[in-house]
């Protein structure tokens, strides 16, 4: 399996105490599948996606990624571990503001110690149709660009594990499917496993298993038949 | 004006958000005027006590003074004649424990004085017995310092030139202290009649006789300017110098007012840098209010409406800023007022003093304008659209011309005022030229450090490196803190660097040039019939290098070329001066216009005179110049020129007339002996065995004087440049403060696409580092600047670029702001990526 949860738990401290945000999750994603996560909000949806990036910290069970556990890792050796092996799309894109489009996208492979990090850089902005805006700020692109060069920066490195929390989310419809496209194609050029957090029941089918949380708790696992796939 | 009114009602809503996010905002505005208003509160307060105390600090309402000699039976009688009157005699000797040169001796400054001293105020003593009584006979009160170099009490005896005295009192308080000018030694106040024959007051020695006048209760200023016109008439060619109450400690006022007005545009310095923080604060909170800005316009405010909503708003806070300043002001004297009276020799009452505060207020308040209304101007360029576009901020590039031609308006004020205000307009506006050109400068170090950073980033160096890559793509990118941070940081530190480089210089004149060339001993008072037995001594023995001695006597410069005195205004033609004779030419002089006499010379009388002073007083070969020698008129051509170096330390006299005209006037000699350290105390002891109306002038000591009262300046300054650093720092705690948001945001996302928290450390602390350099080298290149204008132009002395001070300057501004870097790196460190990206989602 590429990604194991067992019994995973969250807690966070919020202003009014404690609030529990998932509930003894346990679930599977096996290589090169795509999982879509749905439900309402507030279910807790993007808080277990952070916890398979290692991003938040599980209160209890265990997360493990290509059999390595994230919870016995501390925050370097988490870093280190995404370096190689995963890439993380936002909802609102989360580039550094101060660096053109061709430096975050480059930024991952020089932490992965890759020789030529900005051909790579340079390739991977060609292939999302930005080949020709490097040299720009976040600031000096459309929302729709700047999710390119974020999915440029996630996919970059080759990652086994492409995370993407609501990718669309702050997009139009039309360039939220270009977006979408995108994705699924870096995703079956690379052959990456795909989880992705959506509120829309398209982008949802157009995943191999569809997994619905309600308050915290897994309700409802539907995978696509063959015949919805072709 | 409904617009007006209207803007009142939304500041006064805005307002209601509390102060949050405008503390540095406050700090930096109370700090720069909480100095200038403590600075000026001291300086007024002091020379409140001056104008105030001066009858006391004079030790009467006038005084007339005279060089070297006793005013004469005919003088004393006509100012006796117009007041009570009391006379004092002041110069240095030699305090010895007993006779022979088994005595130790140290130098004082003796104070005799007759029955009515003082006119005015109280000598205090220990033990409490009466000043009578303690001066009756050969009884001697001597300074505590005095006493403790020589291993005496009460009760010992002590000797002055032959005559053997007896300690009756130690020193408390002399009331007139602050009006005596610079000792070099501590104080010995003895009754004149217990000198009597000391061999003490020969003709021709060293000595100041001063006559204190007790004036009618009831003679006002202006009766005191008729009498000093009286007296200067009846006493005019005599040299006598003429000070009353009004002006008791001119030294001690001219200090107090020169190095106030000198920390006050120290202070001025400091609001500029305070002024960036104000600027970045109004900046962030108009960036902050530009939604807000928006919805205002969309619903039908005028851009002059919001301009003055958030003008008022930023008059409030600034209102707040200088209240909390003038209130720090005021209590700081208060607090440091036991500190700051130990340090005067004159009297001081710390207090509440209007003006200094309202000029610190008037400073403080322009400087908020000036650095405030660049961004506020701003805000009538903000498009109501920002609303539904991605808002970055206010709208770039010029504001209005009106706000241009405002701000110009009040920056000319600023420098006005300092220039007025300050009295010395011409420090002033240099200094405000530097403050301006620094900041010009900085502003371009800024951009400059900001485009190399943008190219370094995209250079081969760079790539493969992440964490210097994201410091320069940091330093060199949009929205970073480089403008706020080298400007601040380097304006605190080009006013340290400045001072740095100016007190270094000093410094090192003193310890490097001096000792080289400065002889050991001066020797005064050598009377003509003890000239060959010191000789003797000193120059048969083998440690002393070079002995050079000259005749020394009194005169008053009556005319120049048939112009009197009084229409010079030069220090050659006030009071007396000393002046020499010789036949040969002294060795090591250079003549530098004319010809010495031929040896033997006896015609009429000739003047060789020092270079210098005759080009400032415009005197050329062949003028006569008319001197009153003693009583006697003395008028001789100026037929040579001489260089005289007075920076040597050795002896340089203006005028040097031929041996002839002088040698029956009454005068004594002068030697300078440069001896090795070891030998000195030797060659004291038996010089003043034999001679002990010999005064002998450690140079070493001297020096020693010098150099603390010159720490004493530099300490001052310090405390001034210090407030200016405290204020530049915390901008840049601002800075880094403001920046932490972004860096926490930027940490996040470094994290989840791989980076260590080692990395990031690493690529904050490389920027850090850079700003810090940046301002450094601004600093150190301002400094010198500065350090070489004050030096040269004003202190007119030679400046040499001081390389350690320098570079201490650059790594504290480096290390300052790693540290303020690093104290606001942990947070971003610490951070959970999740919790900071999905907050933003």
């Amino acid at each position: 399996m590429v990604l194991s949860l067992r019994d995973v738990s969250l807690s966070l401290q919020g202003n009014a105490g404690v609030v529990d945000i998932l509930h003894d999750i346990s679930l599977e994603v096996a290589a090169k599948e795509t999982v879509g996560l749905v439900g309402p909000s507030g279910s807790g949806k993007s808080s277990l996606l952070m916890l398979m990036g290692g991003l938040e910290r599980a209160t209890s069970g265990a997360v493990e990624a290509l059999g390595h556990d994230l919870t016995a890792m501390d925050e370097d050796a988490l870093a280190r571990f995404r370096r190689g092996h995963m890439g993380v799309v936002f909802q609102s894109f989360h580039l550094i503001p101060t660096m053109t489009a061709l430096e975050n996208v480059a930024t991952p492979l020089e932490l992965a110690g890759v020789a030529d990090a900005f051909d790579r850089a340079a390739a991977e902005l060609d292939a999302v149709g930005l080949g020709h805006r490097t040299g720009h700020y976040p600031a000096q692109m459309s929302g729709g660009e700047q999710q390119r060069v974020a999915l440029a920066r996630a996919a970059a490195p080759r990652p086994d594990i492409l995370l993407a929390d609501e990718p669309t989310g702050n997009l139009d419809q039309a360039t939220g499917a270009a977006i979408m496209d995108l994705l699924f194609g870096l995703r079956d050029r690379h052959g990456a496993t795909l989880v992705l957090v959506t509120h829309s029941q398209e982008l949802a089918d157009r995943c191999d298993r569809t997994i619905r949380l309600v308050d915290g708790r897994l309700d409802r696992e539907t995978r696509r038949t063959a015949e919805a796939a072709e | 004006m409904t617009w007006l009114a209207q803007a009142a009602r939304i500041a006064g809503r805005e307002l209601r958000g509390g102060l949050g996010g405008f503390y540095i905002f406050l700090a930096c505005l109370a700090l720069g005027v909480a100095a200038i208003a403590a600075v000026g509160s001291v300086r007024v307060s002091i020379t409140e006590g001056l104008e105030r105390e001066g009858r006391n600090i004079l030790g009467g309402d006038a005084e007339i003074e005279w060089d070297f000699r006793r005013g004469s039976e005919a003088e004393r009688a006509y100012l006796a004649s117009l007041g009570t009157m009391s006379e004092i005699y002041d110069f240095r000797s030699m305090a010895a424990t007993g006779e022979g040169i088994e005595a130790d001796r140290a130098l004082t400054q003796v104070k005799a004085v007759d029955d009515l001293y003082p006119l005015v105020g109280a000598v205090e003593i220990a033990p409490d017995i009466s000043l009578d009584k303690a001066l009756a006979g050969n009884g001697v009160i001597v300074h505590p310092v005095l006493a403790d170099r020589l291993g005496l009490e009460v009760g010992d005896a002590l000797w002055l030139g032959t005559r053997e005295l007896t300690i009756t009192a130690l020193l408390q308080r002399e009331p007139d202290a602050g009006g005596d000018g610079f000792g070099l030694g501590p104080r010995t106040l003895v009754s004149s009649a217990a000198l009597a024959g000391a061999g003490l007051l020969a003709e021709g020695s060293l000595f100041e006789t001063k006559y204190r006048l007790l004036l009618p209760p009831d003679t006002t200023d202006e009766a005191l300017d008729v009498l000093r016109a009286q007296v200067e008439v009846e006493l005019e060619g005599t040299g006598a110098r003429w000070r009353d109450r009004r002006n008791a400690a001119p030294q001690v006022e001219r200090f107090v007012k020169r190095i106030g007005s000198f920390l006050v545009l120290v202070g001025l310095a400091g609001l500029a840098v305070g002024g960036v923080g104000v600027s970045a604060a109004v900046r962030a909170y108009l960036e902050r209010k530009t939604p807000v800005i928006a919805t205002l316009k969309t619903v039908g405010a005028e851009g002059r409406t919001i301009f003055a909503a958030y003008l008022m708003q930023i008059g409030v806070l600034a209102g707040i800023g200088i209240l909390l300043g003038l209130i720090l002001g005021v209590l700081i004297p208060l607090a440091a007022a036991p500190f700051i009276e130990a340090q005067l020799p004159v009297p001081v009452a710390l207090g509440v003093h209007p003006f200094p505060l309202v000029e610190a207020a008037l400073y403080g308040a322009l400087t908020a304008l000036i650095f405030t209304l660049w961004p506020l101007a701003r805000t009538e360029q903000v498009r109501a659209a920002s609303l539904f576009r991605d808002a970055s901020g206010p709208a770039r590039g010029f504001p209005r011309k009106r706000y241009m031609a405002a701000l110009a308006v009040a920056v000319l004020v600023l420098i006005g005022s300092s220039a007025w205000l300050s009295g010395i307009p011409e420090l002033a506006l240099y200094a405000s030229g530097g403050i301006l050109a620094a900041l010009a400068v900085l502003i371009g170090a800024a951009w400059g450090v900001r485009v190399l950073s943008r190219r370094l980033a995209r250079t081969r160096l760079a790539r493969g490196n992440p964490a210097l890559r994201l410091a320069l793509g940091a330093v060199g990118g949009p929205g970073g803190e480089a403008t706020a941070v080298v400007l601040s940081l380097g304006l605190g530190l080009t006013v340290l660097a400045a001072v740095g480089q100016i007190d270094a210089n000093m410094r090192a004149a003193i310890d490097r040039d001096l000792p080289e060339v400065a002889p050991s001993y001066f020797f005064v008072d050598i009377q003509p019939n003890q000239l060959e037995t010191f000789l003797d001594r000193v120059q048969g023995d083998p440690a002393v290098s070079r002995v050079d001695y000259a005749p020394m006597l009194g005169g008053v410069v009556q005319s120049i070329d048939g112009t009197p005195a009084r229409e010079f205004d030069h220090w050659v033609t006030r009071g007396d001066r000393r002046i020499s004779f010789a036949d040969t030419l002294p060795p090591g002089t250079r003549i530098t216009g004319g010809e010495w006499w031929p040896e033997g010379y006896d015609g009429p009388p000739q003047i060789s005179m020092a270079q210098e002073e005759a080009d400032e007083l415009g005197v050329e070969l062949g003028d006569e110049i008319v001197m009153n020698v003693l009583g006697r008129e003395v008028a001789g051509t100026v037929t040579s020129f001489r260089e005289v170096d007075f920076s040597s330390g050795g002896i340089g006299f203006v005028l040097i007339f031929n041996e002839a005209a002088l040698r029956g006037a009454p005068h004594t000699w002068l030697s300078t002996v440069y001896a090795e350290q070891e030998a000195e105390g030797q060659i004291l002891r038996d010089v003043a065995g034999d001679a002990p109306n010999i005064t002998a002038i450690r140079v070493r000591d001297a020096i020693d004087l010098v150099t603390e009262a010159l720490s004493a300046l530099a300490a001052a300054t310090s405390w001034g440049a210090g407030a200016t650093l405290l204020t530049g720092f915390v901008v840049l705690i601002g800075a880094a403060a403001a920046g932490e948001r972004g860096r926490v945001f930027e940490a996040s996302v470094l994290k989840t696409v791989g980076a260590t928290r080692g990395t990031i450390l690493t690529s904050f602390a490389i920027r850090s580092a850079l700003l810090g350099a940046a301002a450094g080298v601004v600093a150190i290149l301002g400094g010198a600047a500065a350090g070489w204008g004050v030096l040269t132009l004003v202190m007119e002395a030679p400046y040499a670029f001081e390389p350690v001070s320098a570079l201490a300057i650059v790594l504290g501004g480096a290390l300052a702001t790693l540290l303020a870097g690093l104290a606001f790196a942990w947070r971003p460190l610490a951070a959970r990526p999740a919790r900071i990206l999905r907050a933003q989602d």
